[in-house]
């Protein structure tokens, strides 16, 4: 729409649901635009009926009121003042130290400022921040990344030092700090601000898990380890104060939020009593070195043991997941190995079994919302969307391709537990820098 | 800030936040005289039920504005730009409705 308006000089109005009002505001003025036409109808949009969509024609402006076609018909044909023909532009800069003051007043500027996640903070002195660059070897002003909230949002940049920063007031320590780098550099955050409130999971590999003592064992994924609490902690904090906030409204839409954010679920994987090869090994990395990976995630579901009926169960358990956003196994070793006894002793072979046996009806696959998605794939021909969109509705198809699918293995094997979360690593195209790795590397930030 | 008291002492600490992007001006484009005798492209940005929403709205105009053309179109990817979409409605169009930004 901005660039209709200001490369192509047609005059668009861009119609928005009610709730991003903020959201489009601050998108408008950071694109030099500051009063771009906007219309509003109410949310939601999504699922509604025709007659429905049709009263939001006819109604209010749900922002600013009055009916919605007068405002569209006023915003194309009223004059605009030199200024908007003009646009804005400003400085954005911001000093590198804060004004002094008490460590009670920092941190109620640290909180109203929505730079932390609302808990006390470690307040990030110069001596605070000098200590944890100590932790890796890379020099404080060397640009680590690009960072955004979500595709089409604006880039914004980081340094050694500012992640250092957000590690300090995430409480962690120098030891942390490369695993933490790694993460801020990988082209992920761990503060996706989409509507579905997906959370992230940060899973590490290799031998920094155990230098740095992460827990990969009895309650890898809960809060019972420093390293696993202050690196996701770390991450999430450096996410949101990186790439410009996370604040609900402005830019974080998750209508319900996600709770795996506040470490954004940080553990290793349990290397040494997995049946299979290491989950970077597996992704072409070499035993001895160390990688951070970041899956997103939402809720999932939990069993215990492959019982006499785990073909059927697991199929019941996965046949109402969406079929676009992955499915990512968390197995306790005790469950890796009873998969090895099903003779699916690596993770192709879950994914196979997955692919082969995990099918849903083509009609309920390629509802309004999936075809939404990747419309643009199957008209283009992209396989295998194209021949999913060619079954008959009531023809049984792969809820997931194998590529979807995704297997870690933690816990302690204190009985033989697992999850399966709706999740997966983010595509390319929605990373900051599609052409980042998947598996990030940590050793190089050492 | 306003409960500082005179026995805490001050603290310098660094600012958290990343390094924004700057920002270009961006101008508008002039607004018409009236919409009757031009033409509005309405587009369809291609998020969930924003089909829907374009549909209705080209009834609404066919229905209370006659006298305005319209032409319902869909962006290509709703994530990128449409330049091969964006030079048809300048070349075409005098205005443009899009949406649904969810």
């Amino acid at each position: 729409m901005i660039e209709l308006e200001s490369k192509y000089g047609v005059p668009t109005v861009a119609v928005h649901v009610h709730v991003f009002a903020r959201l489009v505001d601050s998108t408008a003025r950071t694109n030099g635009m500051p009063r771009a036409r906007q219309a509003f109808v109410p949310a939601p949009m999504f699922n509604q009926p025709p007659a429905v969509v049709r009263r939001y024609v006819e109604g209010d402006d749900a922002v600013h009121g009055g009916p919605f076609m007068r405002r569209v018909f006023d915003l194309l044909t009223r004059p605009l003042p030199d200024e908007d023909l003009r646009g804005a532009r400003w400085d954005r800069s911001t000093p590198r130290l804060l004004e002094p003051d008490t460590e009670e007043n920092l941190q109620q500027l640290f909180r109203e400022s929505h730079w932390t996640d609302y808990l006390p903070i470690v307040l990030p002195t110069e001596e605070r921040v000098e200590a944890m660059l100590a932790g890796t070897s890379r020099s404080a002003d060397e640009v680590v990344g690009k960072h955004r909230p979500t595709i089409g949002m604006e880039l914004w940049e980081s340094t050694v030092e500012k992640v250092a920063v957000n590690a300090v007031m995430a409480g962690a320590a120098p030891e942390h700090f490369p695993v933490i780098l790694a993460a801020c550099a990988s082209g992920d955050t761990g503060r996706q601000s989409s509507m579905s409130s997906m959370g992230s999971m940060v899973v590490v590999n290799g031998p920094i898990r155990n230098e740095i003592g992460m827990n990969s064992g009895i309650g890898a994924m809960g809060p019972y380890n420093y390293a696993n609490s202050a690196i996701g902690r770390a991450f999430g904090l450096a996410s949101q104060n990186l790439q410009g906030g996370s604040v609900p409204g402005v830019s974080y839409g998750g209508s319900q939020g996600c709770n795996l954010s506040y470490n954004c679920c940080t553990f290793a994987e349990n290397e040494e009593r997995s049946p299979f090869r290491p989950f970077h090994v597996d992704r072409g990395h070499r035993p001895d070195e160390s990688t951070v990976t970041v899956f997103y995630v939402w809720g999932s579901v939990w069993s215990e043991h492959l019982r006499t009926y785990w073909p059927e169960k697991l199929k019941a358990m996965m046949s109402g997941l969406e079929p676009l956003e992955g499915a990512l196994f968390v197995l306790d070793p005790i469950v890796a190995r009873e998969f090895c006894d099903q003779g699916l002793d690596s993770r192709e072979k879950i994914a196979q079994w997955v692919f082969e046996n995990v099918r849903i009806p083509a009609r309920r696959y390629w509802d309004h919302i999936m075809l939404n998605m990747v419309h643009e794939l199957v008209e283009g021909g992209v396989e295998p969307w194209a021949s999913l969109a060619k079954a008959e509705p009531d023809e049984l198809i792969p809820l997931f391709q194998t590529f979807g699918v995704n297997v870690v293995v933690a816990g302690g094997e204190t009985n033989g537990h697992f999850s399966i979360f709706q999740g997966a690593q983010m595509p390319p195209a929605f990373r900051s820098d599609p052409t980042l790795p998947l598996v990030a590397p940590v050793d190089p930030w050492r | 800030m306003s409960v500082a008291t005179k026995t805490q002492p001050k603290l310098t600490v660094l600012n958290p936040e990343g390094y924004p992007p700057k920002v270009d001006a961006r101008g508008m484009a002039p607004g018409l005289d009236t919409l009757q005798g031009k033409t509005v492209f309405l587009i369809d940005v291609g998020f969930e039920n924003s089909d829907q929403f374009v549909e209705q709205l080209h009834g609404w105009l066919e229905e209370h504005e006659p006298g305005i053309r319209t032409e319902v179109v869909r962006w290509r990817d709703q994530h990128n730009p449409d330049p091969e979409l964006c030079e048809r409605i300048a070349a075409e169009g005098d205005a443009a409705i899009i949406g649904v930004g969810t």
